[in-house]
C-alpha cells in the first residue's frame, strides 16, 4: 500500500464510534441556539470526514437519512437538507482517494467548495420556493466548517491512532 | 478497506454494491420528489411526523442543557430581583383583577343587550397551555416548537397566544410536538381590525425589519385614517382568531404621493422572539355556522371570457 510518507498506520475504525460521532453531531446541530444562519453544520461536516476516511461505512445512502432527520428538526422543506447532504457526501467520496495524501490545512481548503457547494445548494432550494434571503452572515457557514476541519480530523482520528499492542509504558 | 488503517479483513474487489454515481441519482431524484410532494401536494405529513417523533429522544437530550443554563441562571438570581418582578406582577395583576370584575358586570350587560337585539351569542373559546421548547433554525422562517401535540389535542390552524397578544397559528402537528407559525413569518397574514376606528384590514408578516416594524398592513388607501399608536385586535371575521386579542400596535404611516396606497409598518404585540409560557386555543372553524351554498356565478365580464 503506497502512503504518504510520514503518515502514521491507523488502527481500524470501530463502527460504534462512527455511529456514535454522527449522533453527537446530529445533537449539537439540534441544541437549541436560536436561528443563526452563520452556524456551522457539524452533521455535514462529520458526514463529510467519515466519506472520505471510511467510505465503506458512511456512505450517500446515510447523509440521506442525516439530512432528512434535519429537515424535520429545523422545520424546513423536506428534502432539502437531504439533497445538499447526498451531494456533499458523493463529493466527497469522489475525491477521498486524493485528498488523504495533502497535509490537514490543504485538506481543510480542499473541502471547502464542497461545504460552499452544500450551503449554495440549501439555498437556491430555499429561493426557488419562494422564501427570503436570510442575510449575508450565511456565507460565513461554510467557511467555519472548513476551519473545523483540522479540529475534527484531530477528534475523530484519537481512537485509531491508539498504540496497536497496548503495554505497561503505552496504556491507551 | 480504508486507506492506511490496519484493517485485518481484505477489501472487496467485486463486491462494491452500486456505484456513487447511481446512488446520487436515486437519492437526488428522491429528495427532489419529497421536495415536491412537500410543497404542493402536502402528502409528506405522516412521514415527517414518523421522523418527528423518532427524533423526540434526541431532542429531549438536546435541550437538557440549555434547560438547565436557564434555569439555573434563575436560580442565582439575586433577591432583589425576584422581588422587584413579583411587586411588577403584582401591580399588574391589581390592574386586571379590576378589568377582570368589569368584564363580569360587561359581559352580563352584553348578553342582554344581544338577546334583547337577538343576535347570535358570542362563540367561547377552549384553550390549552403549552410552553415554547426551542425556536425552528431554519434561517428562511420564523417558526417555534411547542411542546403540546396531537396526544394533547392540538389541532392544526389553531391559534396560539401569549400574554401580551397573538403571537401565530398552528401549522403543524406531530404527535407530541407542533410547529407555530409566528405572525411576523413572511407568509402569514391575520385579519385585523382598527380598535380606534373600526376599519378591518389584513397584517402580513414581513421579516425584513430594516424599516421599523415586522408587519405591514397592505392595500390601506393612501388617505385612510391610520396614525402610528394604533392598537390592532383581531377583527374575527376569519373563523380562525376569536375576536378581540391585541395583536399589533402601528410603528410608522408612509403616506406617498407616487403610489395609491399608504405604507403602514407595525409591531406585533406578542413576544415574538422571547415568549416561553403560550396558550393554544381552539380554532372557532368548528363553533361558526357552516357556509351558505354557493350561487351560481354569473360571469363577471363578457370580455375574453371565451377562449
Amino acid at each position: 500500500m503506497i502512503m504518504r510518507p510520514g503518515q502514521q498506520l491507523l488502527l481500524p475504525a470501530n463502527p460504534v464510534f462512527i455511529w456514535g460521532s454522527l449522533l453527537l453531531a446530529l445533537l449539537v446541530n439540534m441544541l437549541p441556539l436560536g436561528r443563526v444562519p452563520w452556524m456551522p453544520d457539524f452533521v455535514a461536516l462529520v458526514l463529510v470526514f467519515w466519506s472520505i476516511h471510511q467510505p465503506q461505512r458512511v456512505g450517500i445512502g446515510v447523509a440521506f437519512v442525516f439530512g432528512l432527520c434535519m429537515d424535520v428538526h429545523q422545520t424546513a422543506l423536506l428534502g432539502q437538507h437531504a439533497l445538499a447532504y447526498t451531494a456533499l457526501s458523493f463529493f466527497a467520496i469522489t475525491i477521498h482517494r486524493r485528498l488523504l495524501w495533502f497535509t490537514v490545512p490543504s485538506q481543510a481548503l480542499q473541502v471547502l467548495p464542497l461545504f460552499v457547494l452544500a450551503h449554495a445548494i440549501e439555498l437556491a432550494i430555499r429561493m426557488l420556493a419562494g422564501d427570503v434571503f436570510p442575510g449575508f452572515t450565511v456565507l460565513l457557514a461554510p467557511a467555519l466548517e472548513a476551519l473545523l476541519w483540522p479540529v475534527i480530523s484531530v477528534l475523530l482520528l484519537v481512537p485509531q491512532r491508539r498504540a496497536p499492542d497496548p503495554d505497561a509504558n503505552r496504556p491507551l | 478497506m480504508p486507506l492506511g488503517t490496519l484493517d485485518r479483513s481484505p477489501p472487496p474487489f467485486f463486491k462494491q454494491g452500486p456505484s456513487a454515481l447511481s446512488k446520487l441519482m436515486v437519492f437526488s431524484a428522491l429528495a427532489l420528489f419529497l421536495m415536491v410532494a412537500d410543497t404542493r401536494f402536502k402528502l409528506t405529513q405522516p412521514l415527517r411526523a414518523a421522523i418527528g417523533t423518532a427524533l423526540y429522544p434526541v431532542q429531549w437530550v438536546a435541550l437538557r442543557p440549555v434547560l438547565l443554563a436557564r434555569n439555573s441562571g434563575e436560580y442565582f438570581e439575586s433577591l432583589q430581583g425576584a422581588q422587584s418582578a413579583e411587586a411588577a406582577a403584582r401591580v399588574k395583576l391589581a390592574l386586571q383583577s379590576q378589568r377582570a370584575s368589569q368584564v363580569e358586570q360587561l359581559s352580563l350587560e352584553n348578553d342582554r343587550l344581544r338577546k334583547l337585539l337577538a343576535l347570535r351569542e358570542r362563540v367561547g373559546t377552549t384553550s390549552l397551555a403549552a410552553e415554547v421548547l426551542y425556536d425552528a433554525a431554519d434561517p428562511y422562517t420564523h417558526k417555534v416548537i411547542i411542546d403540546k401535540g396531537a396526544a394533547h389535542g392540538v389541532e392544526a390552524g389553531s391559534p396560539v397566544i401569549d400574554e401580551s397578544g397573538v403571537l401565530g397559528q398552528v401549522t403543524r402537528v406531530h404527535p407530541l410536538i407542533s410547529e407555530v407559525t409566528l405572525l411576523i413569518d413572511r407568509d402569514h397574514a391575520i385579519p385585523v381590525l382598527n380598535t380606534r376606528t373600526g376599519a378591518r384590514s389584513v397584517a402580513y408578516g414581513d421579516p425584513t425589519a430594516s424599516h421599523g416594524g415586522t408587519l405591514e398592513l397592505r392595500f390601506m388607501a393612501g388617505n385612510a385614517d391610520v396614525q402610528a399608536g394604533d392598537i390592532l385586535s383581531t377583527s374575527g371575521v376569519d373563523g380562525v382568531y376569536p375576536p378581540g386579542l391585541p395583536v399589533a400596535k402601528v410603528a410608522r404611516v408612509e403616506r406617498r404621493a407616487d403610489s395609491a396606497f399608504a405604507r403602514i409598518y407595525c409591531t406585533p404585540q406578542a413576544l415574538v422572539d422571547g415568549a416561553r409560557h403560550v396558550m393554544v386555543l381552539r380554532s372557532m372553524g368548528g363553533q361558526l355556522p357552516p357556509r351558505p351554498p354557493a350561487e351560481d356565478r354569473v360571469p363577471a365580464s363578457r370580455k375574453g371570457a371565451h377562449k
